[in-house]
Order: C-alpha cells, then sequence, then structure tokens
C-alpha cells in the first residue's frame, strides 16, 4: 500500500518509517509535517492510508481529516496520538482507527490491515466528543477531484443557497459543503454574525450597515462592493453587536 | 476581632461566620441558650421553686436574643459577604449588641406593662438601667468571644483546605502525561540511530520524575528547579529540534535562594506546549531572571501563535493558578505571578521573596 506519514515531531516520523520498513510490503509516498501540508501530498500522491498525528501546529490532524473525507477517493486515515485525545474514544469501537505512541509493531500491522475510510459523521462524532473542540481554520470547496482550501479569516460572509454555502472572498463567491448552522455552531457569533435567515457576515470584515433607499437594511464588509441583506428581525441585534464591540 | 493579627495576612474576604440561616444552625442556638439559662438557674436558685422560676425566665429571654441574633445574622449575610474581615466583625458585634440592646427593653416594657412599677424587684426602674447595661457587657462579652471563635475555626478550616489544596496542587504539577508518551516516543525512535541520546534523555526523564515525585513541601534550591527546568528543556529539544530555541539570562539570580519545586519548569512547558509547539517554524523562548535584593523575578516570554477563529482554549490557566497556590502557601511575604500577551508574545512573571538557606 501507498502510505502518507503526517507528523510534526521529525523523531516520531522516523520512527514510524522504521516500524513500516519492518513491517514490509509498504511503500512511504510521502511525509508532511502539519495538516495543509498533508492535504497538499495527499492530492500529489494520492496515498492509500494517511497516519495522521493529531496535535501539529496550524491546521491538526482531526480538521485535516474532515477536508480529505470530503474527496471523491479519500484515503483511509489513522491517527496517531500521545494521549489526552479523549475525543478518540469515539472511534474505539472499531479500535483501528488510532494508534497511541510509542507505536507498537503488531498494532500498526493490524491498523493497517484493516485501515478504512472514515465517514464525514465519523468525524464530526468526534469533533462533537471532543471537549475543548476547536474550530477548523480553513474551508474546503471541492473543485472536481480537488480540494481548495480557503482561509477562514478570507471569508467576507456566508450566504445559503438551496443545497450550498457560498463563501464570499473579495473577488467571487465559493461553495462549500456545511451548513449556516454549523458554521455559526463551530465559530460562535464572535467570528460569524447571523444578519438574515440565509447569512452570516464576517465580523472582522465588517464595515457598517447602510439604510437603502426602500428602507431596508444592508450590512457593508470590508473588500466587497455588495451590500447583504440584513432581516428586520437581525437588523436590532447587529446593530447592538456593532454598538457593544 | 478588629485588631486580630491574623487577618491581614491572607484572608480578603470577610466573610468567616456559619451560615445563620440554616436549619441545624438555629437548633444549636436553641441548645445553647437552654444550656446557658440552666448555667444561670443553678447558680441563683435557693429554692426548687425559684430554680423553674430563674429558668424559664432566663430561657424566654435568651431564647428571643439567641434567635433574634440568629435572624439578623442570617438576614445580614448579604451585607457581611465581601466586607474585610474587620468591617464584617464591627457590623456583626455592632449587630448583636444592638438586637441584646432593644430585647432588653422590651422586656423591661412588657415588665411594666404587666407588673406595674413596684411589683418587681429585679425591675425596678432604678434597676432599669442597670439591667439593659449588664445585658449589653454581657453581650458584648460573649459576641466577641463567640466571633473570635468562629474566626480561628474559620481559619483552622481554611488553612487545612489549603494544605490539602497545595497537596493536589503539587500533584497536578507533576508533569504532562502527554510529555512523557511523546518523550518515550522520542525515545523509542533514538534507541536505534542515536543510542547516546536516547540514554542521555531516559536519565534526564529519570531525574525530571524522581524530582517531581519529591515532597512538594519541602524547598529546593532555586538552582536545582533550573537544573531540572534545563533537562526538561533537553528532552524537549530532542523531539521538536530545530523548532524550539529557548534562550536563558539567569546569571544575576541568587542560585541558593529556596523555592518550591516545579515553580519554574511548568511555566516552560507552558510556554512551549501553548506557544512553540502551535507555531510551524517554531520561536525562541526567553527567560530572564533579576535579583533586587529582597526578592527576584523570573520572566518567561514565548511568540504567541497566530490566533485560532475561536480561542477555546484554558489549559494555560491551571498551571498558573497550581503554582500561585504554592507560592501563596511557600512563604510568608507575597509571592506575585503575572501572566498575560504583551504584544505578540505571551509573558509570565514570578516575583519570589529572597529566602536562602544558611
Amino acid at each position: 500500500m501507498k502510505l502518507l506519514i503526517v507528523d510534526d515531531e521529525q523523531p516520531a516520523r522516523v520512527r514510524m518509517q522504521r516500524l513500516l520498513g519492518d513491517i514490509g510490503n509498504h511503500t512511504v509516498v510521502a511525509e508532511a509535517d502539519h495538516g495543509e501540508a498533508a492535504l497538499d501530498a495527499v492530492q500529489t500522491h494520492a496515498p492509500d492510508v494517511v497516519l495522521m498525528d493529531i496535535r501539529m501546529p496550524g491546521m491538526g490532524g482531526l480538521e485535516a481529516a474532515r477536508h480529505l473525507a470530503q474527496l471523491d477517493q479519500p484515503p483511509a486515515v489513522i491517527f496517531t496520538t500521545a494521549y489526552n485525545e479523549y475525543a478518540l474514544e469515539a472511534f474505539d469501537a472499531q479500535a483501528v482507527g488510532y494508534l497511541v505512541k510509542p507505536v507498537r509493531l503488531e498494532k500498526l500491522a493490524r491498523a493497517l490491515e484493516h485501515a478504512e475510510r472514515l465517514s464525514t459523521a465519523q468525524l464530526d462524532a468526534v469533533r462533537d466528543a471532543d471537549e475543548t473542540p476547536t474550530a477548523r481554520t480553513h474551508f474546503s470547496a471541492r473543485m472536481g477531484d480537488r480540494l481548495r482550501m480557503i482561509p477562514v479569516e478570507q471569508a467576507l460572509y456566508l450566504q445559503a443557497d438551496q443545497k450550498y454555502v457560498a463563501v464570499g472572498l473579495p473577488d467571487e463567491e465559493v461553495l462549500i459543503d456545511d451548513s449556516l448552522k454549523s458554521i455559526e455552531a463551530e465559530f460562535g457569533s464572535d467570528v460569524f454574525f447571523r444578519i438574515h435567515r440565509n447569512a452570516l457576515v464576517a465580523v472582522a470584515h465588517l464595515r457598517g450597515v447602510e439604510k437603502r433607499r426602500d428602507g431596508t437594511i444592508g450590512a457593508l464588509v470590508h473588500g466587497s462592493d455588495k451590500s447583504l441583506d440584513v432581516s428586520r428581525r437581525h437588523a436590532a441585534e447587529l446593530r447592538r453587536f456593532i454598538r457593544g464591540g | 476581632m478588629a485588631s486580630d493579627p491574623m487577618a491581614d495576612q491572607h484572608d480578603t474576604h470577610g466573610n468567616y461566620l456559619p451560615d445563620f440561616c440554616s436549619g441545624q444552625m438555629v437548633l444549636t442556638i436553641v441548645l445553647v441558650a437552654e444550656f446557658v439559662a440552666l448555667v444561670l438557674a443553678l447558680s441563683q436558685y435557693s429554692t426548687p421553686q425559684e430554680f423553674w422560676l430563674v429558668l424559664a425566665r432566663a430561657s424566654l429571654f435568651l431564647l428571643w436574643i439567641g434567635l433574634g441574633s440568629a435572624a439578623l445574622l442570617c438576614a445580614a449575610r448579604n451585607a457581611l459577604n465581601g466586607r474585610s474581615t474587620t468591617a464584617a466583625s464591627a457590623l456583626a458585634g455592632g449587630l448583636l449588641v444592638g438586637n441584646t440592646a432593644i430585647i432588653s427593653l422590651a422586656a423591661l416594657a412588657l415588665a411594666k406593662y404587666f407588673f406595674g412599677d413596684a411589683q418587681n424587684a429585679l425591675l425596678q426602674p432604678q434597676h432599669a438601667g442597670i439591667f439593659l447595661l449588664r445585658n449589653v457587657t454581657i453581650c458584648a462579652i460573649v459576641s466577641a468571644l463567640l466571633l473570635r471563635y468562629f474566626y480561628v475555626t474559620h481559619q483552622w478550616r481554611r488553612n487545612v483546605e489549603l494544605q490539602a489544596l497545595s497537596r493536589i496542587s503539587a500533584l497536578q504539577a507533576r508533569i504532562r502525561p502527554h510529555f512523557l508518551f511523546n518523550s518515550l516516543n522520542t525515545i523509542a525512535s533514538l534507541t536505534r540511530d542515536k543510542p547516546s541520546l536516547a540514554e542521555q534523555a531516559v536519565e534526564d526523564l529519570a531525574d525530571l520524575f524522581r524530582s517531581s515525585l519529591a515532597d512538594a513541601s519541602i524547598k529546593i534550591h532555586l538552582k536545582e528547579e533550573l537544573e531540572m527546568t534545563r533537562m526538561y528543556q533537553r528532552i524537549e529539544e530532542l523531539r521538536l529540534g530545530e523548532r524550539l530555541h529557548v534562550v536563558w539570562d539567569v546569571d544575576d539570580l541568587p542560585m541558593r535562594a529556596l523555592v518550591p519545586g516545579l515553580c519554574i519548569q511548568p511555566l516552560l512547558e507552558n510556554a512551549i506546549y501553548h506557544g512553540i509547539e502551535n507555531l510551524p517554524g517554531g520561536g525562541t523562548i526567553t527567560i530572564t531572571g533579576r535579583d533586587y535584593g529582597n526578592g527576584f523575578d523570573i520572566d518567561i516570554r514565548n511568540p504567541l501563535p497566530p490566533r485560532p477563529p475561536t480561542p477555546t482554549r484554558s489549559g494555560n490557566q491551571i498551571a498558573l493558578k497550581n503554582i500561585r497556590q504554592r507560592l501563596a502557601l511557600a512563604y510568608d511575604r507575597p509571592a506575585k505571578i503575572n501572566a498575560g500577551p504583551e504584544g505578540d508574545e505571551y509573558r509570565v512573571t514570578l516575583w519570589i521573596p529572597k529566602v536562602e538557606s544558611a
């Protein structure tokens, strides 16, 4: 099988390489030291299995796995962790989804034999089980068989269509697979503030509120000429929020 | 009460009084009032008849005072909370004496109403003033004794709690399991390629754990604590490689000063766990120490990782709280610990009063 090792600690990668060498039959096609590098490596090298550390600087393993799950042919993911990631007990039923460090050779071999793809639902369950869930650093959009990563802080607003949510960027809109409700829950109103049944605005980019000629209210954001509809219901809350912040 | 020397030391919240609103407390007061009435009756009677009379009268009077006081202290609970020990004591004492004065006056008025002026020898007009003065004085003495008793009991309980807490803190201060397993993983990785490094890491790890298992109430030399911190750094350097840089500027520090064990190492651990480990390129931690004669400070700074969209982590505070508690218990003079972001760095400053070994 083709394998990808993702760990921010060099000694940990070295040891994993050696264990895999001892098992044989596998090729390590690449190594990565954080989540974003892992996503790139997966799309370049198309590994069958990703051995993924959870705690890494920048994008961590759980978030990277969530993005991977969106691919048409996602690789199987086996998490490796030192301790404390209680959330992983969510996987305990199969006991193949994760390995604790220092990893034992037999357990690694067995996990590779049983490696399976993780579903988005499984990953969401892990995130929900996490005591201090950290919001993701990127939104991911599927572009054919590739993923496009959008740093969360670049999003100006999020607007829901029937099926998709569009992330507003300065010059374009990109469709992602999340719901406004889940995004609201994940980041909280300090990051994305609800202005309409079908829209959230990025607080960091919020420029102000305008009263339009027809009496309706619009929200303005830095970096875009767009005036976003603010529903009557949310207008008062938005004004209070702007004044309070 | 007000001049109690212990009041100034640690206590910042004044309410050392038990909860007078509880049923248990009311029952206690009834029993105490009855006992006092019994003592009074026993000390005064000459005939059995008189005994019962004195007992009945004293019981009635004391119960009114006791229950009235409890009701007042219960009602004044909010006013007492949050005041300094001195202010709370003065207020409570005032309430108790005032209550006794009012009930004494009420008793006088009732006696006058029922018996008239001449009837009762005890309550003759010329005795009324003495009666009032006597009750108020007794009440003042008993209140002072009681408040003192409550205060001492409260302090004693607080000390026991603090000691237990510090024992727990010392346990918690022991090195994070995360660190243990990561280190073991590093050692497992080094054993084949670099056995001598692995050996050194095992030795460092052993010393670290030995010191973390030592009795937390025994102070150690600052030099030992700094050595321990350096050992910890060496292990982390093996794991994080080029990502971790630590700059030490501590030559000024009084190495023979006594400090509680594990008061500095956890701060470096925090700086790595919350700072360096979250930075893809790593960074530099600066540890600076200055001696000020009567004390010294140690300053630990680490670069802050780019802020995640939702700041959810608060684990940092646990270690700080922990060290603060142990420092508070270790010194008579206050030790200080300040922490917070400063520009693009996170900075923790310890101020420790100097206690040197002979």
